[in-house]
């Protein structure tokens, strides 16, 4: 488990609340759309902190009037994968940003094993890191499953 | 309301070579630094002085004086001139207005040509603009309120080496403002207790720590203890969280070769971002801005000293002259002001300083202090950092201020609290969100902020500390830079 | 999962947090008649009561339409009462099937039925999307689902119109995917009502046909409309209304010529009420500036510009057809 003061990942805007319920997401999608932005939805059993591309559920959803298009499809997600993280990236296209705009976590592992820090010592007190996800000490495919 | 002067003696200029070029001294205006009918081109920079003349100097003169020291002009005339194609060096005033409600005061609109700057040279450009003139007799004060900054020349920078936008893209970190937090005491922790106030902030919750604008390498630390220890303390972090995490390493030294080697040995341990210092001058920071890009690292930039001249209203530079120079000599982070904190400054000047940081397009906009349109012809976006006396408390007055695109650095708020680093962290950072996600689902937070954080202390004890602890402190004072115009005045045009 | 304990290790824990009831998120949607307790409340609340005006104003004919759709508008303003008294929890079924020939106002009608959907809140957005078999169904393998997803997601928060649906179902290719996008919009239709309305469009006796053959589509389909044909007259003040939107008008004499027009076009192949009147006049406007570009230096009058002549409209092959064939 993990040590940090809620004992989970804290990637995205909201880790540090209360599990948001299906119809506070709802709200955070209808404020993205109303922005403009497009959102997507990403899941993986890898939460590494540099682990940027996590695997596209469908292709972003552009045109969407109503957050129950997304809602739905989040959970298709979950269902596909209810052992993985997943999240909702909102992608706003406006010139001078084209990146990502919101970014929250809408489902976890029922167990978060968290990371590892594994040091190697170099010339000079100097050390390299590595952070090593004990999710993925597990190959592919077998990650998230239950055991216990 | 213009100044009527074409009657005023001297403010003409002598159009008569051969009188004009007679050994002698002649008025500014004489000489053709004064030229109500000039109209701006679009590659010149346009500077807005406000001159506070001397007992006696027609203001006309002074601007004209003004327009003179800052670009070719000596208190004599020099044949010399005329080996060259002088009318075009010469800075021309071309506007003048008193300052509302400033008595004494005027603001004096300066043309410059594009020729007069070398380009992709902060150096070059501040030499000529506030070189001498600043310390000219006649004048008893004078300060650069704004300044428009040609695209042509804007052009001839690289701007910022990240930017705001690669920024959150490398620390996967969207839709809120970031967090941080100044290490306190400021001077005097050993690299060993200074690495675990590090470790406590960010594995709490906050995104980065910073070193002080004053942490070097002094005689209690030494800056490569400092550095491999922090690190440790942002990996061990990073892993408890699964977050990537940062803190401003301060590079700052003696010379250019001491901060390329403190620089370097940042990137080695793999630290994402480095910290200078304004006060190492602006050759040093184009030289670390160059630095940075190379080397995919975040330069964070301390304004240390800048209230030196920026602060009084009648004399020196507005800091928003100064963003918008750091933003061409290219850095990521700025010290932008609070409007809340312990530190100067009003809540709409400041929201201006913010906005020549982040905007595509700054438009004129004189309740917040911007004088002139500026195109920032797409280079990168500056992140503004409020840091100074502020507290999980005002996290509405601040999210509502500022947006989503800023640090907010709460030092004494995170390791001042009652619980430790780590709770003061866990405060913040719940407040922080709490805050955005009731902005989004449509609560007005100016007015429901604190209920908002009522509620959320309900479920997180550390932010009901943080509130019952400073819950009240605000630092109200009178700022004494508040942007002067009346609405319907002729500035307002 | 749930709430974070905010515990921190080697400090004593925080108090027990006391989970804070999620019903701030629902309150902040509520429509707009939580409170009504009359149909003049809910009436004025929701401003449903404008938009069915505008529609009997704006749109000629159409009585049993306008009738039924006051209807339905009253049992929704019902149902939202007896829900907030708590007598009903359920929102009710509210797909529906349009029928009648082409040009008979059924897209026109469906977006002003989005419209009294969003007033009442019975839809969130009221945005209409409308859509035929190709946007739904896929070319191949995998193709379909996605498809018909992408349009429904596009569709939430309002009401999906369906042209010509029956052209999902073709019982003469047992692996037409028609059937997968069918099987798609049932399921939607049936657990996310809240979510979206759907609108079924076409000839009447194919929509028959379509429905005998799929019981689960009939089943889900709350009401049925039946579009009329227009009568020579309701034609003619459509001719009028769509004039006049353009800022037209018929010349002296020629409101009479475009009678004959119609009566003469009725009768022809393809006839598709209203919108053989709007295709007519637009070809009438083309010749009416024809004729007025020939006078080159001539200044026109608003009245000349405005004005589509007798012979704007007696030019139409429909005349030469109708004398070659001569009356029937
Ligand atoms: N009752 C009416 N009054 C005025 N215009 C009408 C009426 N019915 C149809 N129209 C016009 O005729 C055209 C075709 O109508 P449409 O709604 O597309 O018919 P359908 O969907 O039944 O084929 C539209 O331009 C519409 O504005
Ligand atoms: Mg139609």
């Amino acid at each position: 488990m993990m040590t940090n003061p809620v004992s989970k990942i804290t990637q995205g805007q909201f880790s540090f609340l209360p599990e948001l319920t299906d119809a506070e997401i709802a709200l955070q999608i209808e404020y993205g759309l109303s922005r403009g932005y497009a959102w997507s939805i990403e899941y993986t059993d890898d939460p590494h902190p540099r682990n940027t591309f996590w695997e596209m559920f469908g292709m972003p959803m552009f045109d969407l009037k109503d957050a129950a298009g997304v809602l739905t499809e989040v959970r298709n997600c979950r269902k596909g994968f209810p052992q993985h993280y997943i999240r909702l990236i909102a992608f706003d296209g406006t010139r001078g940003v084209e990146s990502i705009a919101m970014s929250f976590i809408v489902n976890r592992p029922a167990s978060e094993p968290g990371f590892g820090l594994i040091r190697q010592e170099a010339a000079g007190r100097t050390i390299r890191y590595t952070v090593h996800g004990y999710a993925t000490d597990r190959p592919e495919g077998e990650r998230g499953i239950e055991t216990s | 309301m213009a100044i009527a002067t074409g009657a005023s003696n001297g403010a003409t200029a002598i159009t008569d070579a051969k009188r004009r070029y007679q050994a002698g001294v002649l008025k500014y205006g004489q000489m053709g630094y004064w030229e109500p009918d000039y109209v701006p081109k679009d590659t010149d920079t346009v500077c807005l002085f406000r001159i506070t003349p001397q007992e006696g100097v027609d203001p006309v003169e002074a601007a004209a004086a003004v327009a003179g020291e800052s670009s070719t002009a000596t208190w004599t005339v020099v044949w010399t001139d005329r080996l060259t194609a002088c009318d075009s060096y010469r800075a021309k005033a071309f506007r003048l207005e008193p300052v509302p409600n400033g008595p004494g005061q005027f603001f004096a609109w300066v043309a410059y040509d594009i020729i007069l700057f070398e380009e992709g040279s902060i150096a070059n450009m501040t030499a000529s603009l506030i070189g001498n003139v600043f310390s000219f007799k006649p004048l008893k004060a004078a300060r650069l309120e704004d300044i428009r900054i040609p695209a042509a020349y804007v052009k001839t920078f690289k701007g910022p080496p990240t930017g705001l936008i690669v920024e959150r893209e490398r620390l996967d970190k969207f839709g809120r403002p970031l967090l941080g937090a100044t290490t306190k005491p400021k001077l005097g922790l050993s690299g060993r207790n200074y690495g675990r106030v590090i470790y406590e902030g960010l594995k709490g919750g906050l995104d980065f720590m910073k070193d002080d604008e004053n942490i070097n390498s002094q005689p209690f630390m030494h800056w490569r203890d400092r550095f491999l220890y922090v690190m440790d303390a942002v990996n061990k972090a990073s892993a408890a969280t699964g977050e990537v995490k940062g803190s401003y390493l301060n590079v700052t030294a003696a010379t250019m070769e001491d901060m390329y080697e403190r620089a370097e040995f940042a990137r080695q341990l793999g630290s994402v971002v480095v910290m200078i210092d304004l006060v190492i001058g602006w050759t040093a920071i184009q030289s670390m801005s160059n630095w940075a890009r190379r080397n995919d690292m975040i330069l964070h930039m301390h304004r240390a000293g800048h209230g030196t001249y920026t602060r009084q209203k009648n004399h020196g530079v507005s800091f928003r002259v100064i963003a918008k120079w750091l933003r061409l000599a290219g850095v990521d982070h700025l010290h932008a002001g609070t409007a809340v904190g312990k530190l100067e400054g009003d809540p709409l000047t400041v929201q201006g300083y913010y906005n020549v940081c982040r905007d595509s397009y700054t438009r004129r906009d004189l309740p917040r202090g911007i004088f002139f349109d500026q195109d920032w012809c797409d280079i990168r976006k500056v992140m503004p950092v409020a840091s100074g006396g502020i507290h999980a408390g005002q996290m509405h007055q601040l999210l509502d201020l500022f947006g989503d695109d800023v640090v907010l650095q709460f030092g004494g708020g995170t390791i001042g609290h009652p619980a430790g680093i780590q709770a003061g962290a866990v405060a913040n950072r719940v407040a922080l969100e709490a805050m955005v996600k009731a902005r989004n689902e449509g609560h007005n937070i100016r007015i429901e902020g604190a209920e908002i954080l009522r509620k959320a202390a309900r479920f997180c004890g550390p932010l009901q500390q943080a509130l019952d602890t400073w819950g009240d402190i605000t630092f109200n004072y009178t700022p004494t830079d508040a942007s002067d115009f009346t609405p319907t005045a002729a500035v307002a045009r | 999962m749930g709430s974070p304990l905010y515990s921190i290790p080697g400090t004593a824990p925080a108090t027990t947090p006391v989970a804070e009831p999620t019903a701030d998120a629902a309150a902040a949607q509520a429509s707009p008649s939580t409170e009504a307790r009359t149909v003049s409340e809910v009436l004025a609340q929701s401003q449903a009561g404008a938009v069915m005006d505008e529609l009997d104003r704006d749109l000629v004919g159409l009585t049993p339409i306008k009738a039924r759709i006051r209807d339905i508008a009253a049992l929704l303003v019902i149902d939202k009462l007896r829900m907030n008294l708590g007598l009903q929890a359920q929102a009710p079924s509210l797909h529906m099937s349009f029928t009648g020939n082409p040009g008979t106002g059924k897209t026109t009608v469906a977006l002003r039925m989005a419209e009294i959907l969003f007033r009442l809140g019975y839809v969130r957005k009221g945005h209409l999307v409308a859509v035929t078999r190709d946007d739904l169904v896929g070319q191949y393998i995998g193709h379909t689902a996605p498809k018909t997803r992408e349009v429904l997601k596009r569709a939430m928060g309002g009401v999906l119109f369906i042209d010509e649906a029956y052209y999902l179902y073709r019982p003469e290719n047992e692996r037409d995917y028609g059937q997968e996008a069918i099987e798609i919009l049932l399921q939607v239709m049936e657990n996310q009502r809240d979510d979206l309305v759907v609108i079924l469009a076409g000839y009447k006796d194919r929509m028959d046909t379509f429905f005998r053959s799929n019981p689960g589509m009939s089943s889900r389909i709350a009401h049925h409309l039946d579009f009329p044909d227009y009568a020579p007259g309701e034609l003619l003040r459509i001719a009028d209304k769509l004039l006049e939107q353009h800022n037209y008008r018929f010349a002296p004499g020629a409101r009479a010529t475009f009678e004959e027009y119609l009566t003469a076009r009725i009768r022809q192949p393809n006839f598709a009420n209203a919108r053989s009147v709007r295709n007519a006049l637009d070809r009438a406007r083309l010749r009416q500036a024809s004729r007025l570009f020939a006078d080159q230096d001539r200044r026109f009058t608003a009245e000349e510009l405005t004005a589509i002549a007798a012979c704007d409209i007696r030019a139409s092959r429909v005349f030469q057809a109708a004398a070659t064939q001569g009356p029937s």
